[in-house]
């Protein structure tokens, strides 16, 4: 009575004997999306991990041939040291599933560590090869202790802890330069470890066996090998036992434990990579730099990190690369009011061509609120000049349509900020209603957000308006996609 | 010689400072206690760390400032300055109580079932939207409550070194006083049972009929309101607030809930004065006084985990099959 | 000596008395069949071998060696290994991979040689991989070829509960325990599960321990059959004694009508 050798459902030359008919005809339907979005994810892969490689860093390594130092510095070199630190933070949080919440004080230990071993500061002079071991060991070590104090309650508490660490961290190095009301260290009594508030300065850029690095393309060059160099090395990881096993813990870590996977200890290794992966990227920084500064390692820079992990989706190698170009890359892009008017819009329309369907529902929604727009504007403009007595600065063209859609008023601050706190809400609310109350509660919620746009955020977009837009950004995905965009949907054992 | 050497170790005690830093830290340790309430509760009912919780407990002082201006301003009330304070407390309240329960509605509740990193990235996410947001709309500048012409600060004095004010009296006993009302509601009350039974077993509550999401809702309900109380008052004992600081006295509201034993509502008000004695006494006593001391509270934390993890009043947890 | 031996053990959790002074032992290459209602203690005595919990008093001795202290890890690299009742399979891992990773603690080759792939990981990793194959293709047919990449939420029941065993052979094990392998079974499959067990006696070379449900299934395997209830053993020895126990009865059926009053 068994059932014999398994056919693959998709075999098509055996009698289909017993077999109802949506099991036959499984090999006509795929799991995969529909449209251009499920052909690039089944392209993709198909391709052979050397190609998919070679796709991801390609553009990468063609970029300082096209561009100017300016642009390359912000662009390439920026992203590519938060792909970095992006990829370390991966393996703990997405393989091993700890929060881990001062990840950047690592960064900075790695900096600061560097910068004490090779800076006219401190005046020593070390060379980079042997300085960078140095710091990795040092990064791991500091990963390994602070990780086995909550030891036997990783997870939760763990949180808490590093996020202390890194508060401490920064008070720290704020404090070390040997000032009166600093400790005095066995051995060398008052020292000037860390430059205090000012920051450690002149620190040697790398210097390998002789040959310093001192371009930008060269500093660059250096962080792309070196993220290639790890991706590759995650990519056998991930294959080998240590990453299966972790794979394990994060689906279950207590079949895992009883599989022969000691558990605490593989979360302490994943900790301790990442910290060395932090700490090696810290001492680029500080090269890059020529300087440590204790506002560099903040809360805001492991919030930008996350929102790269997790955009990218969790343990997904790739996908932390794309993250980080589109995490550093658009707040680039957004530090000129003008590129970032441009792209709020073009976002809100792309936003609802792809999130609604069908798309002449969008079409509609999109051709209703600029009629909406301009009849208010028009009956604002006439009741009270003063509505529309402000104007936007630049932008050109679109600035100058824009004029008259949006209403500007004068001393529009308070208002605006009652504008900002009603949108809120009317953006939560839009997330109840559903259909066409929805398509048509969108048109006043649009003009409304253009509003608020323009009159508040706009202000302030390379500071608070970036990081309310990826808080935005995590709350949201994580109830879209709990995985990451680029992470594979998982099977939760509820 | 012994008699010299007792002498010179109980001479110089300077009382006037140890019973300063006494009452700043018992101050300072109502407040904190509000605050790890909240964390407290949460974390018993969904086991989630609420890392916006700080950012409501600074939305609470805020509204109370803006509920002062709306009356008139510190100097030209409505109505007389501690009626002004009742009416500053119950706006302050009221609305982030408001505002926990729609974090809870749209940030947390869609990922009750999803893996457990999910809701609290979603917390992290909320946590810079609050704060970013008060940045954005009423800048980084401090705003001050002017509780002296509020209110007017009085000195009371016992003996030679013993002062405190009428504001140190009126929070720590404002506290206390909010503390023993929730632990009635939580012990004598039908929704104080309910939010009991689902802290231990979500699912066998339901079972029992209890609304489960609503319990959730009074949760953060109340939690958010104490921490907007915690709010108020430092900003009148304070007098100045701003836009971060949420982020601090939230991490050392969370010490307090863990160092007190998170779950365990007398533990997050033991928690909150312990840290909050921990930082004065470091303040004044330690080396390094106010700079480091708030790598004190982080060392007592470690110290903590390392000595009896489960807190003080906290019950150790039983890994479950 | 016996292969395992259970002395007195006991658990409690709060007021409970789960486990109450247990004598249990299992001689190597024997069939045990453990029985009793729900809430006895069946489950918690298989947690407590393998280390999930700690015996509040007595001890566990496996193959000579005391194990009650140490680690799941530990235990399990010791030879010890074990299904679950309610399956924990690493569902979004492949069928192969999920068998791998129980491979962990024979080998030895760290992450460094992994991110350079030294030669020490890269065979270790086609042994695994070939004691991984070796492991399933014991279930004939039904989880060879395509199968293995196939992730493990895309296999039916039967599939995961004998992926699970799978699993638990590849730790390299020579005590299972299976806790109600049958569960949640037709009759057929059921029948295959008997036939399993024994072949993983006598083939295999496993000593086993079982906790099931279905009578036939014990019936079927069982060199010895051990009862409980309430956390204490209240028969022992072949099938039809212990059926046939009046306190095995009472415990299963409760007191007989007459003497109710």
């Amino acid at each position: 009575m068994s059932t014999g050798a398994p056919e693959p459902p998709d075999a098509r030359d055996r009698p289909r004997v017993g077999v109802d008919e949506w099991v036959a005809n499984v090999d006509e339907r795929r799991e995969t999306g529909t449209g251009v979005t499920g052909f690039v994810a089944r392209t993709w892969e198909r391709l052979p991990a050397v190609a998919r490689l070679a796709i991801l860093i390609g553009p990468f390594v063609v970029f300082p041939f096209v561009t100017n130092e300016g642009n390359l510095f912000r662009y390439g070199l920026i992203t590519v040291v938060y792909a970095l630190l992006a990829l370390g933070l991966n393996v703990v949080v997405g393989f091993a599933g700890l929060l881990d919440l001062g990840y950047v004080a690592f960064f900075g230990f790695g900096a600061y560590l560097y910068g004490i071993m090779a800076s006219g500061h401190s005046g020593h002079h070390l060379q980079a090869e042997i300085a960078i071991p140095i710091v990795v060991v040092a990064s791991a070590l500091l990963g390994l202790v602070l990780g086995l104090t909550s030891w036997r309650l990783l997870g939760d508490y763990l949180a808490i802890v590093t996020l202390f660490f890194l508060q401490a961290f920064v008070i720290f190095v704020n404090n070390a330069n040997g000032g009166l009301s600093d400790f005095s260290y066995p051995f060398v009594g008052r020292v000037d470890l860390t430059g205090g508030a000012n920051g450690l300065d002149q620190i040697d850029p790398l210097n390998f066996f002789g040959h310093q690095i001192t371009t930008t393309k060269g500093y660059y060059l250096y962080t792309l090998a070196a993220l290639t160099i790890l991706m590759i090395m995650l990519f056998f990881v991930n294959k080998s036992r240590t990453g299966r096993s972790w794979r394990a813990l994060r689906e279950d870590p207590l079949a895992a434990e009883v599989m022969t996977v000691p558990v605490n200890r593989l979360k302490l290794l994943a900790f301790m990579f990442g910290a060395a992966t932090a700490g090696f990227t810290g001492t680029i920084f500080g090269a890059v730099q020529s300087g440590a500064f204790p506002g560099d390692y903040d809360v805001g820079l492991l919030i930008t990190i996350y929102a790269i992990v997790i955009l990218g989706g969790l343990g997904s190698i790739g996908g932390v690369v794309i993250g980080a170009l589109v995490v550093n890359g658009v707040p680039e892009l957004l530090r000129s009011s003008t590129n970032a008017r441009f792209l709020f819009y073009a976002v809100i329309v792309v936003a609802l061509l792809v999130a609604m369907k069908p798309w002449y529902r969008a079409v509609l929604v999109l051709l209703g609120t600029i009629a909406f727009g301009a009849v208010v504007h028009a009956i604002a403009g006439a009741a009270w000049s003063r509505s529309t007595a402000g104007h936007i600065e630049g932008g050109g063209t679109f600035g100058r349509a824009l004029d008259h859609w949006v209403l500007i008023p004068t001393h529009a601050s308070r208002l605006a900020g009652w504008a900002y706190f009603a949108l809120i809400v009317a953006a939560l609310l839009l997330t109840l209603v559903r259909g066409w109350w929805r398509a048509i509660a969108l048109i006043p919620a649009l003009y409304l957000a253009a509003f608020v746009w323009e009159n508040k955020l706009v202000e302030q977009v390379s500071g608070a308006t970036r990081l309310i837009m990826l808080g935005a950004l995590l709350v949201v995905i994580m109830n879209v996609r709990p995985s990451g965009i680029f992470g594979t949907s998982r099977v939760e054992v509820v | 010689m012994g008699r010299t050497l007792l002498c010179d170790v109980l001479h110089p005690v300077n009382w006037s400072l140890f019973w300063g830093e006494l009452v700043s830290g018992l101050t300072l340790g109502s407040i904190y206690a509000l605050i790890a309430l909240g964390y407290t509760m949460v974390y018993g009912i969904l086991k989630l760390l609420n890392f916006a919780h700080g950012d409501v407990y600074m939305v609470g002082a805020f509204i109370g400032f803006f509920a002062l201006q709306w009356l008139g301003g510190p100097l030209d009330t409505v109505v007389t300055g501690w009626v002004a304070v009742a009416v500053m407390f119950l706006v302050a309240m009221l609305g982030c109580g408001a505002l926990g329960v729609g974090i809870e509605i749209f940030a947390y509740r869609p990922l009750r079932n999803a893996p457990r990193i999910a809701p609290l990235i979603s917390a992290l996410g909320v946590s810079i939207f609050l704060q970013n947001s008060a940045l954005l709309l009423w800048g980084p500048d401090f705003r001050s409550y002017d509780t002296f012409n509020l209110v007017g600060v009085k000195s009371y004095s016992i003996g030679q070194n013993f002062f405190i004010s009428n504001l140190q009296i009126f929070t720590i006993a404002t506290s206390i006083a909010l503390m023993g009302v929730l632990t009635l509601l939580i012990a004598r009350t039908r929704t104080g049972k309910a939010m009991r039974a689902t802290s231990f077993d979500r699912e066998a509550a339901e079972m029992m009929g209890i609304s489960v999401d609503r319990v959730i809702s009074f949760t953060f309900f109340v939690g958010s309101a104490l921490a907007a109380a915690g709010g108020v008052m430092f900003g009148l004992v304070f007098g100045q607030i701003f836009s971060l600081m949420g982020f601090t006295a939230g991490l050392k509201g969370f010490t307090a809930a863990v160092v007190g034993g998170i779950g365990s509502i007398p533990g997050a008000m033991l928690g909150g004065f312990l840290i909050g004695l921990t930082e004065a006494f470091a303040t004044g006593y330690l080396p390094g006084g106010s700079t480091y001391a708030n790598l004190y509270v982080f060392a007592l934390l470690i110290a903590m985990f390392l000595v009896r993890p489960s807190g003080l009043l906290g019950s150790p947890v039983i890994q479950k099959v | 000596m016996a292969l395992l031996e259970l002395r007195g053990i006991s658990k409690a959790f709060g007021g409970l008395q789960v486990v109450s002074d247990l004598d249990l032992h299992v001689g190597e290459g024997e069939i045990v069949s453990v029985i009793g209602p729900n809430g006895a203690g069946k489950t918690t005595v298989f947690n407590l071998i393998t280390g999930i919990f700690r015996p509040d008093s007595g001890s566990i001795v496996f193959e000579g060696d005391v194990v009650s202290n140490l680690s799941p890890h530990t235990i399990t690299t010791r030879g010890i290994a074990r299904t679950f009742q309610t399956l924990r399979l690493f569902l979004n891992m492949t069928v192969l991979e999920n068998v791998m990773v129980a491979a962990y603690g024979n080998t030895r080759s760290t992450i460094v040689e992994a991110m350079l792939q030294l030669p020490r990981s890269r065979r270790e990793e086609k042994e695994i991989r070939k004691l991984a194959e070796e492991k399933l293709s014991f279930f004939g047919q039904r989880l060879m070829g395509y199968r293995w990449d196939q992730p493990a939420y895309s296999l039916s029941y039967a599939n995961r509960r004998r992926l699970e065993i799978a699993r638990a052979m590849a730790t390299g094990a020579r005590l299972l325990l299976l806790d109600e392998p049958a569960a949640g079974m037709n009759p057929v499959e059921t029948h295959e599960i008997t036939d399993l067990i024994g072949k993983l006696r006598d083939d295999g070379g496993y000593t086993i321990l079982v906790i099931e449900h279905d009578m036939h299934v014990v019936e079927g395997i069982s060199d010895r059959v051990v009862a409980l209830d309430y956390g204490q053993k209240i028969a022992e020895g072949s099938f039809e004694e212990v059926a046939t126990s009046p306190r095995v009865v009472e415990a299963y059926l409760g007191l007989r009508k007459a003497e109710t009053k």
